[in-house]
């Protein structure tokens, strides 16, 4: 379970300032709660707090009760999929998934079954010894949760990752997020810029607008029948 | 968040510039009586002092950098062809070459008997400027080439499809990418050429070409007034800090993320032969020089030479003051890079700018002056001639700092911008990171930096000569023995064989650090 | 029991001598000039003849150049290892008096072959040389034949001169003009600046750019050619006689006043003056010995110009002027 309790922050340097942002929101484990609304408005932002990368000026981010906002990314119980860069590419599927496990690459043979295990699941395990830039970008996302799949960290957060690919790959890739998510129960936060992604993926949707979230309820009813001015504009009702 | 490697070999560095100014002040007791003729006389003489050093600097720096961008644009362009690996490998040379080489060189090729005869006019500012393109433009096409290569497939595709013209092409797309390296790239080129001073003395022609470097050399070694060096030292540490801050408003750091290309650009045939043609003139302007010094030395006592045991045991020598000074630097330049560019991705940029500029600055503080500093400090406590090699080792790693910090800053940039985070979050760091991510991403421009310093290390005259005695043998110490024994024949071969010795070394640092990989992440 | 002491006794002595050898020899340092104790210099030769006589060991450690060795010394004050300093020239003597770390010699200097007797209690002198105008004889006709020639026809040869900030020839050209002109020095510059190639930074640099033809004269020593004639057995170069005569240049040694071994260093000193060590300059520092009779000079040496009457300033009047007519000389040159 996830909790989010008035996550406060604001970006202060010279280059980039904003309005503080203020964040509530919860996200139960086995499911994946989508996170849509305007570009700026602050769903990446809020995966960086999560993941450790910004830290905010106050409130709590409690994993199963547990506060984890003043850990290092690396101390988070959290796996990361960004939109792009997920893999080095220097480096072959399997190490880059190995790296998941241990930054020293020294596995135990029951580490390295589970990363066979890991692309098998995701229909890649031909790929084990390819180089990333032999990978188309579906391929490439693949690996990216078979990562995310063996370190076996609780919450799993998605950042627009399957932005580049088609409808029907998108619609496999979402399937098989699903499917493993509920299977590790993990919790899994996705963010997308396609609201169909949101019908497709999760019960709950939350929507962020400048900076907060102000609606947090059941994918269909905020996707077709919300009464709120801003989320008909962003989904082009008026 | 951000590292915090850089701060002590800040520290470092400071004392290394500071305490030796000490140590002349200290000395200042022994400066010979009747100093300070003249005073009125004295400012006008420093602010003429100035004016040329600054104008000589400007003028050298705006051609070798101007020329060297369209060269460098030009072999972008070209793409591949068959002789250009060889060519940038040629371009490392003249970093190489000890000014006083280079100058007969020059001679060879411009003097009264030479191959494109200027006769008198070579010696005044004609004669500084073309010595100083011939060192500057292959540096400048080397650091700046990598840019283009940055540069996304897309984005040319997209000028493609837009129908640009060379000028959009070149203000969309080329300039806005060059603005990150430009500025410290046209600040280093100026260093050296305001601090160049075998070019200047004798290709100058005379007093009129007196620069702040002589000025300081004449007031240490024929005047011996310590404090008045100092004083013209810090004028010219701060007339560079000045050029810095200037140049440092024209930079850009990139907003976007610059994705990599690994495809070629455009091609049309005309744009070809320009290109082709900017390139065999480059090749030619460089080459020339090269060539001279190799026919003085193929036509001189080969054998003699050659087979004289203490040109190998210089050659000995100058490779592991080579090797330990680039080492030295790498290890400097890296710490410093990793806290400015972890800086620089938080936003805070005025600190990153300034960790990179005090890092490059200290090329500026006359090795005469850090030398013999340095050589007070410690003679009351050690032997210092059993301190020759590590002094001149520690001097030339300072020197070559702002190499490091040109040639690897950029990529360690670009590399934490795309990696950064992913190597946070899975706990990548420490050994691990550099085993696993660093070390592949940045060989490159390791390999490079390596090549740069232990070069300019190897073909060093000025600090060897200050700690040195005739059993600490460099090859351009052997050298300038040779020219000043009457054997010039003799000097030419050892020049030709210091080139050739380089030019192996400089050949294998590169690829063997840097790897035969020529995909570029 | 005779033969029991005597055994005794050679035993003794035997010991003795193998203590005595076992002692460790003494070492003499001898501040010089990098072309000195380079291995085309004099100081392999002269280590070897001296230390075949010393019971000492030689140790010839080389500083660059001349003006190098008074700096180093002054840095290096009383703490100094120098025994003696070996290569300083006389525009530099009285500045090296002023340091007080110099102590008499005690030795006289007889059979000199300089114009003047030598009256300096500090130094001695073991070589001299004067300042020519070096050419080649094929390529230019009609040298000069005074300096005065040289400066004032317009249409005279292109010269490559050096620096007198940072060369001791440099300096020594200067020191010659002022001889001659006085106080018109500045006119003489002002007139021989057109003719100026360039301004080296010290003498290789100039004689290798004179090499390359880049211009018919360059300020050098009479006794360049000698190394042609000898070394390379090239009878091309001659240098200019002026009539006014030419600006001498003498070196001197110098005994260090912290010196751990003065004995040895005047025992140096000595062998220094003698026929052994002045054998040895003419072919290796291409100078003229100061107590070698002309006569045993090698024949080559005889070829080369007489540089009579030798000008040279005292060593306290450079001292005084040095830096001021550096100056005016400036001045001159960098309008």
């Amino acid at each position: 379970m996830l909790n989010i309790n008035a996550l406060a922050f604001s970006y202060q340097s010279k280059d980039r300032q904003s309005e503080p942002m203020l964040f509530d929101l919860q996200a139960r484990a086995g499911e994946i709660l989508s996170l849509i609304g305007p570009s700026g408005s602050g769903k990446s932002t809020l995966l960086g707090l999560i993941a450790g990368f910004n830290a905010p000026i106050s409130g709590q981010i409690l994993v199963d009760a547990e506060e984890i906002q003043h850990l290092r990314p690396a101390e988070r119980p959290v796996t990361i999929v960004f939109q792009e860069h997920n893999l080095f590419p220097h480096l072959d599927v399997f190490t880059n998934i190995a790296l998941g496990i241990n930054p020293s690459l020294k596995l135990s043979q029951a580490q390295r079954s589970r990363i066979i295990q890991a692309l098998d699941k995701l229909g890649i395990g031909e790929f084990e010894k390819a180089m990333p830039g032999q990978l188309s970008g579906g391929q490439k996302q693949r690996v990216a949760i078979a990562r995310a799949l063996v370190r076996e960290h609780s919450i799993l957060l998605l950042d627009e990752p399957f932005a580049a690919l088609g409808p029907a790959l998108r619609g496999e890739m979402i399937e098989l997020l699903k499917s493993i998510v509920e299977a590790q129960q993990m919790v899994a936060l996705l963010v997308s810029h396609q609201p169909s992604d949101a019908l497709q993926a999760s019960e709950t949707t939350a929507f962020v607008y400048d900076g907060r979230v102000i609606a947090q309820e059941s994918t269909r009813k905020l996707l077709k029948e919300s009464k709120l001015l801003e989320v008909n504009e962003y989904l082009g009702y008026l | 968040m951000a590292s915090k490697s850089a701060y002590p070999v800040l520290g470092l560095l400071a004392l290394l510039v500071l305490a030796p100014m000490a140590g002349l002040i200290s000395v200042s007791h022994l400066a010979s009586a009747d100093a300070g003729i003249g005073e009125l006389w004295q400012s006008r003489y420093i602010r003429r002092v100035l004016v040329f050093s600054l104008w000589q600097a400007s003028l050298s720096t705006l051609l070798s950098t101007g020329f060297g961008l369209l060269v460098a644009r030009a072999f972008a362009h070209r793409g591949e062809f068959r002789l250009r690996a060889l060519m940038l490998k040629l371009f490392g040379l003249p970093l190489v070459v000890p000014a006083v080489v280079a100058v007969m060189g020059v001679v060879s090729v411009y003097g009264s008997n030479g191959w494109i005869p200027l006769g008198r006019s070579l010696y005044g500012l004609n004669g500084i400027l073309l010595a100083h393109v011939f060192f500057n433009l292959p540096l400048a096409v080397r650091l700046l080439l990598p840019v283009w290569q940055s540069i996304p497939a897309h984005h040319w595709q997209m000028s493609d499809a837009l129908g640009l013209s060379a000028w959009q092409q070149w203000k969309y797309l080329e300039w806005p990418a060059l603005r990150e390296t430009l500025p410290g790239v046209a600040l280093l080129i100026f260093m050296l050429c305001l601090t160049s001073f075998a070019v200047v003395l004798t290709l100058g022609g005379g007093p009129r070409s007196t620069t702040l470097e002589v000025a300081i050399y004449q007031a240490l070694r024929f005047d011996f007034d310590p404090p008045r060096a100092v004083i013209l030292a810090l004028l010219q540490l701060i007339l560079c800090i000045l050029i810095a801050w200037i140049s440092s408003r024209f930079q850009r750091l990139p907003d976007v993320e610059i994705t990599i290309s690994n495809s070629s650009l455009r091609k049309s045939i005309s744009n070809q032969l320009i290109n082709t043609l900017f390139i065999s003139i480059a090749a030619v302007f460089v080459g020339m020089p090269l060539l001279a010094m190799f026919i003085d030395a193929i036509n001189g006592p080969l054998l003699q030479v050659l087979g004289n045991a203490r040109l190998w045991s210089s050659a000995g020598f100058s490779l592991m003051i080579g090797l330990c000074a680039a080492s030295l630097s790498i290890v400097a330049g890296w710490a410093l890079l990793d806290t400015s560019t972890d800086l620089a991705l938080a936003n805070q940029k005025r600190g990153a700018n300034l960790i990179e500029l005090a890092g490059s600055i200290v090329y500026v503080v006359p090795p005469l002056v850090i030398g013999t500093g340095l050589f007070i400090l410690m003679m009351p406590w050690l032997n210092v001639f059993e301190w020759t090699f590590p002094v001149v080792i520690l001097v030339n790693a300072m020197m070559g700092l702002p190499f490091v910090i040109r040639c690897l800053g950029p990529p360690m940039r670009q590399s934490k911008m795309r990696y950064n985070r992913l190597c946070q979050s899975l706990a990548l760091s420490g050994w691990n990171r550099f085993k696993f991510v660093d070390w592949p991403l940045l060989r490159k421009p390791l390999g490079l930096s390596a090549a740069l310093v232990s070069a300019l290390a190897m073909g060093d005259l000025g600090v060897i000569a200050l700690f040195g005695s005739t059993d600490t043998s460099t090859l351009p110490l052997l050298l300038y023995r040779q020219l000043s024994a009457y054997l010039i024949p003799q000097a030419a071969v050892t020049a030709g064989f210091l080139l050739v010795f380089c030019l192996l070394v400089f050949w294998l640092l590169e690829t063997g650090i840097g790897g035969k990989s020529r995909v570029e992440y | 029991m005779s033969k029991f002491y005597q055994s005794i006794g050679v035993a003794l002595l035997i010991a003795v001598f193998t203590l005595s050898s076992l002692a460790a020899k003494p070492t003499l340092t001898v501040y010089t000039y990098d072309s000195f104790s380079s291995e085309w210099g004099p100081g392999p030769q002269v280590k070897q003849a001296f230390e075949k006589n010393c019971v000492c060991i030689l140790k010839l450690v080389g500083l660059e150049d001349g003006v190098s060795l008074l700096s180093r010394l002054r840095l290096e004050g009383k703490n100094t290892k120098a025994d003696l300093v070996l290569g300083i020239d006389t525009s530099l003597t009285a500045e090296a008096r002023a340091t007080g770390l110099f102590q008499p010699h005690g030795l006289q200097l007889l059979n000199s072959t300089l114009p003047r007797s030598w009256s300096d209690d500090l130094f001695l002198p073991y070589d001299y040389g004067y300042f020519a105008f070096v050419y080649n004889r094929e390529q230019l006709k009609n040298p000069p034949r005074s300096l005065r020639e040289l400066v004032e026809n317009p249409q005279g040869p292109h010269i490559l001169i050096q620096d007198p900030r940072t060369s001791t020839p440099g300096l020594g050209l200067l020191l010659w003009i002022k001889k001659v002109y006085g106080d018109e020095a500045d006119q003489a510059w002002a007139k021989l600046s057109s003719r100026i190639v360039t301004v080296s930074k010290g003498w290789s640099e100039a004689y290798g750019l004179f090499l390359k033809g880049e211009a018919p004269m360059v300020l050098s020593y009479t006794t360049s050619p000698a190394y042609h004639i000898i070394a390379e057995q090239d009878a091309r170069f001659a240098a200019a006689r002026f009539s006014e005569g030419h600006y001498q240049q003498i070196e001197v040694a110098g005994l260090v006043v912290s010196s751990k071994q003065p004995a040895l260093g005047r025992q140096f000193l000595s062998f220094m003056l003698g026929p052994e060590f002045q054998n040895i300059i003419p072919t290796t520092n291409w100078m003229y010995p100061v107590s070698l009779e002309p006569s045993k000079l090698p024949p080559a040496f005889n070829q080369l110009i007489d540089p009579a009457p030798a000008l040279l300033f005292s060593d306290t009047e450079i001292a005084e002027n040095r830096k001021r007519w550096i100056t005016e000389w400036l001045e001159v040159m960098a309008n």
